[in-house]
């Protein structure tokens, strides 16, 4: 039977076949909205900066991707964020020295105080550490406790809080305990480009290759499709699961660090409610909280366009009572986004529909 | 059999800890933690986020999640003091009508969102819907506060209390409703359609049973509570500010789960959630005198609800792992 098997295509087939383009183009149309109203937006120097500021959003939403995809979710990130920079940085404090130096500035002898202490990459492997296990308790718990995952973390924010309250004693860490390295490392530059996006490209490509080319990663995407068929290809899918939290975890005391480093102060609530966030960015971004899709470009995306949103809402000089629909505009976007994208999926299940040849 | 399951319940659980945390507490500090002190701090950490607590308890009987419930709160005693404060002669009543209907409303919108995107999980629907409702009560109070209300709403629904000064009205009103709710869910047809629903939603539709419609009434009914408990906190508090309430959706799915809900859907109990905020109530006014510190507090709900809900599940691994040791040494002989 031969059939004519081209059925003419809607216009928006490009986007049902390309996700990430739907996304591109929401990201270009908040950028033309913004850049109509006020020009100055519309430069390098501010993409470069939204890019930079979001650089810790789209790593952790890389993490979140991985819980999410094996079925998962970890609403205790910012907790996690909390005591693994909480820990790194008494650490800090603990080793710090002091020793003046003298530097020439401007043809004048200064004397200026010079802070080292642990080395930055000890710093970071502590603050991973520390978060990995955190993951490693919510794996734990999740995988070998049956209990689900939404109950555990939320138990585990409540926790992890108390406990950074303890190992802190209530005492913040200020800038004054931090090395001048660890001051430094978001705020260094290589090729003119902030530290804080080249750790993320980093993260984010070496999440890509794991979940992509690794067999481990592959089993997630499987775990997340179907638990029961995954484990009767004999996938270990307690396994895949608490690894998927570990590397929440690592990622997440990674990204403590950074707001530490940044925001140079470590309190005992960093971020709290940041984790609403980093969902959000991931749904934007196509991934299923039921677990099994997802891919990084879209939660790279997802986290930007919350990102242009964020940046964009003050640049649109809202003046006066305007000032305060902010809030609201923030939670629309984020509504007509998840949403567009809901759309966009029946479409698509509707057009695999139309091509069947019957 | 029968009595061996009756006492297995989830319920007596929390019956020891209740016993067990206020046994300790009095232990510890005698005179300072007694039983009027409690039944009078039940306005602090009970009532409000009582009513939270049961619709909690709705939603995730039928396996659905929702995060907006204080924003809900916040935006209808926003209207509520906004209406009050509008004119001379607005009865108050009015205002908490008002109130209510519109806390119905945001229930209502979230539920059909729900509904009509079954891809999406509700928790992001209720995620944005919880920035949109808490940013409109923005929009209308700025960054002030409002207040001013009628002195029988602070005196007497706030503060007040009846049987020789003793028992809380607002406890009395909480309370009242849980006979209700027992009846409704446990003994009645539609309560428990309400639990096939959130077992198994799709047998439920194959069965006849309207679960859509089942999904958009109870989300309305959540978003009525949570303007009640925002009505209630407001009368405690005495002034309303945009950000009244954050945090107590956490609390009211922490108290939820506690009470014996599960977020996979289909369990729950009402006696589970009065108790669960029993213990609650005694646990943290027994911790803020002890410590006086919020996060300790915290530490110990997040520990007591992973342990609560763990230890179910590690015995019930055990006695399984005993069952099968026992059936191969029988199927050995």
């Amino acid at each position: 039977m031969q059939k004519d098997n081209k059925v003419r295509m809607p216009w928006y087939s490009l986007f049902i076949k390309y996700r990430e383009l739907g996304l591109i183009g929401i990201i270009l149309l908040l950028v033309a909205v913004v850049s109509i109203v006020n020009p100055l937006f519309f430069t390098g120097e501010k993409m470069l900066f939204i890019v930079e500021d979001t650089a810790v959003m789209a790593i952790l939403a890389g993490g979140m991707l991985c819980v999410m995809l094996v079925g998962s979710i970890d609403i205790s990130i910012a907790g996690i964020m909390a005591l693994s920079a909480m820990v790194s940085g008494i650490i800090m404090r603990e080793h710090l020295e002091v020793t003046e130096v003298t530097r020439i500035i401007d043809g004048v002898e200064t004397v200026m105080n010079a802070k080292s202490s642990v080395p930055l990459i000890w710093l970071i492997l502590i603050g991973m550490g520390v978060g990995g296990l955190c993951g490693l308790v919510n794996g734990a718990v999740i995988a070998y406790g049956n209990v689900l995952p939404i109950v555990t973390t939320l138990g585990m924010q409540y926790i992890l809080y108390g406990i950074t309250h303890i190992v802190s004693d209530a005492k913040a860490v200020y800038k004054k305990d931090m090395s001048d390295v660890f001051v430094q490392f978001t705020r260094a530059e290589f090729l003119g480009i902030n530290s804080k996006t080249w750790v993320m490209i980093l993260v984010l490509i070496i999440l890509y290759i794991f979940l992509t080319y690794f067999r481990t990663g592959r089993h997630m995407y499987a775990v997340g499709s179907n638990i029961e068929a995954a484990e009767m290809r004999g996938i270990n899918s307690k396994k895949s699961i608490l690894l998927a939290h570990v590397i929440m975890g690592a990622v997440a005391g990674l990204a403590g660090l950074m707001f530490a480093s940044h925001d140079t102060k470590v309190t005992q609530d960093l971020k709290t409610g940041y984790e609403m966030y980093v969902i959000a960015a991931c749904v934007i971004g196509g991934v299923s909280v039921t677990g099994g899709s997802g891919k990084i470009p879209g939660v790279l995306l997802g986290a930007m366009t919350i990102g242009v949103i964020n940046n964009g809402l003050p640049m649109l000089k809202l003046t006066g009572s305007a000032e305060f629909w902010k809030k609201l505009i923030q939670g629309a976007l984020i509504l007509i986004a998840v949403v567009s994208n809901v759309l966009m999926q029946r479409a698509m299940i509707k057009q695999n529909l139309r091509r069947r040849n019957i | 059999m029968k009595a061996k399951k009756f006492f297995l319940r989830w319920e007596w659980l929390l019956v020891l800890l209740i016993l067990g945390t206020y046994a300790f507490f009095s232990n510890k500090m005698p005179g300072i933690y007694t039983f009027s002190k409690l039944l009078d701090q039940t306005r602090v950490y009970m009532v409000d986020v009582g009513f939270m607590a049961l619709g909690a308890m709705l939603i995730l009987i039928l396996g659905d999640i929702d995060i907006s419930v204080a924003s809900i709160a916040a935006l209808s005693v926003t209207i509520m003091a906004v209406t009050y404060n509008a004119g001379e002669g607005i009865p108050f009543i009015a205002a908490i009508v008002l109130a209510l209907v519109v806390g119905t409303v945001c229930g209502l919108i979230n539920g059909i969102l729900v509904v009509r995107f079954k891809e999406l999980f509700p928790m992001i629907i209720t995620l944005s819907t919880q920035t949109i409702y808490r940013g409109i009560a923005y929009i209308i109070l700025k960054d002030q506060s409002s207040g001013g209300f009628p002195q029988w709403f602070g005196k007497e629904l706030g503060y007040g209390k009846v049987f020789n000064e003793t028992v809380p009205i607002m406890l009395i009103c909480l309370l009242a409703l849980f006979p209700v709710f027992y009846i409704w869910m446990h003994h009645t047809a539609s309560g428990r359609r309400i639990f096939a629903t959130g077992t198994n939603i799709t047998t439920s539709h194959y069965s006849g049973l309207r679960t859509d419609r089942t999904k958009v009434i109870l989300f309305a009914l959540n978003g009525l509570l949570a303007a009640v408990g925002g009505i209630f906190l407001t009368a405690r508090t005495g002034s309303v500010k945009y950000t009244i309430g954050t945090g107590y959706e956490m609390q009211a799915i922490a108290i939820a789960v506690l009470g014996g809900a599960s977020t996979a859907g289909g369990k729950g109990s009402v006696i589970g959630v009065l108790l669960a905020l029993i213990l609650m109530t005694c646990l943290k006014n027994g911790l803020m005198i002890a410590y006086n510190d919020s996060f300790i507090l915290n530490l110990s709900i997040g520990v007591l609800l992973i342990a609560v809900v763990l230890l179910p599940n590690i015995a019930g691994k055990i006695k399984q792992r005993r069952q099968l040791i026992h059936q191969r040494v029988s199927t050995a002989r």
